[in-house]
């Protein structure tokens, strides 16, 4: 062997060389006395090194192998076969999968059909009836009052627990005025505050929205300093 | 480069029959093995039993290792099933164990493990190889001795030597070489004085 072979080797024992200088040199290796002895000889001092005792260090475990395994079959491609074969028989399996879950839940279907229904349909009939004329009575009352005519009146209408999302219109005019009062004098004039507050009837207390109104108006006037 | 690479080829070509590939793991690895299932099992006979019988099934098994792992994680995965299995079935049968071995199975040849690592010879040779080793170890200079034993008994990379003693991976490579053909030189003549056990595996 030349010294880069050697050299090769050496590296190769420790798993430090190239992947494609390993294919080369592993075919040597499995055919070469000379460079096997050489390997088992680096694994020998590699033992000897981490001192390990109570081992034998001619080799023994490796003869012995080798014998056992002399009549062994050689392993082949035919040896790697099994792995392919699970590989192709795997494919159906998924669909077989859910073949099966859907016999199982048809199966479910039609025996709770003809199990619950003859006797259950007439059982649950008048509680599901009962119950959908309870949930229905709060959405009749509140399309009746929707259909209802609206009164030609601007009295407050007392404000029920059911309204509490609807802002009455009243109330909307005083908050926007009263906003319109506190807000600075850019913003005061904007335009739905000038409808709200020009608009007659849009307030129940026009006097009372009118005069903090200017009050305020005055005295963001004189207060510059 | 893959810290698998070497025994990766070697696994390859078993897997594609080639025998020779196999012998190159094992000898790479039965002091490693022997010495892992020495943890479970105190007798160095037995111990090498456990070891033999751990290649043989990962032999058997090669044509399912896929890489997926190191091999010598999955060769000492196979070897701690088969050592525990092994403490387990002493443990049940412990008179058994001793007087039916060497009549029914022919990997538990007690004669052969006597004339192998038992007798007087073969620890003689042990001892001789271990003393040769460490003898020229010793006498190395010091950058290789220094990468040699990083390498071996503190099992460090090629990289993290180079780190550590401050020089290309390069040159730990060719240090590490150096260092091995010259304890070779002189392991070379015990074993070629002695059994040479390991060309006869050729």
């Amino acid at each position: 062997m030349n010294e880069e072979l050697d050299s090769q080797l050496s590296a190769m024992f420790d798993n430090e060389l190239p992947a494609a200088e390993c294919e080369l040199l592993a075919r040597r290796l499995s055919r070469d006395p000379d460079i096997k002895a050489r390997w088992g000889r680096y694994a020998v001092i590699g033992a000897v090194i981490r001192a390990e005792r109570g081992i034998a260090l001619e080799g023994i475990v490796a003869g012995r192998v080798s014998a056992a395994l002399s009549s062994e079959p050689a392993l082949s491609v035919d040896a790697l076969q099994p792995a392919g074969r699970r590989l192709q028989y795997r494919w159906w399996q998924p669909i077989a999968g859910a073949g099966l879950a859907a016999g199982v839940a048809a199966v479910s279907i039609l025996w709770l059909r003809s199990q619950a229904l003859p006797d259950g349909s007439q059982a649950v009939a008048p509680a599901l009836a009962a119950r959908t004329a309870a949930l229905a009575a709060p959405a009749a009352q509140a399309l009746r009052n929707a259909i209802a005519p609206v009164p030609d009146s601007f009295v407050v209408p007392p404000v029920s627990q059911r309204s509490t999302m609807v802002v009455p219109a009243t109330e909307l005019a005083d908050y926007v005025v009263a906003h319109s009062a506190f807000s600075w004098p850019v913003s005061r004039g904007n335009l739905l505050s000038a409808l709200m507050v020009s608009e007659p009837g849009t307030s129940s207390t026009p006097a009372r929205s009118d005069q903090p109104a200017s009050g305020v108006q005055g005295n963001a006037i004189q207060n510059p300093k | 480069m893959s810290a698998d690479a070497s025994d990766l080829s070697l696994v390859r070509r078993v897997q594609r029959g080639d025998k020779g590939a196999f012998d190159a793991l094992v000898l790479k690895y039965q002091h490693k093995l022997v010495k892992l299932v020495m943890r479970y099992v105190r007798n160095p006979a037995e111990a090498e039993d456990i070891a033999q019988e751990a290649f043989i099934k990962a032999y058997r098994a090669l044509p399912q290792f896929r890489g997926d792992s190191a091999f010598y994680t999955w060769l000492y995965r196979i070897a701690i099933n088969t050592a525990k299995n092994a403490v387990v079935s002493r443990d049940r049968s412990p008179v058994e164990y001793d007087l039916d071995r060497s009549n029914t199975d022919e990997s538990y040849d007690m004669q052969g493990r006597m004339k192998d690592s038992e007798t007087p010879e073969g620890l003689v040779l042990t001892d001789e190889i271990r003393s040769t080793v460490n003898a020229a170890i010793d006498s190395l200079p010091e950058d290789l001795r220094t990468a040699i034993v990083l390498r071996e008994l503190e099992g460090l990379s090629y990289e993290e030597i180079a780190a550590a003693m401050a020089c290309p991976v390069g040159t730990v490579r060719s240090r590490i070489f150096r260092a091995r053909e010259a304890i070779d030189r002189r392991l070379r003549e015990v074993f070629e004085g002695g059994l040479g056990r390991a060309e006869e595996l050729g």
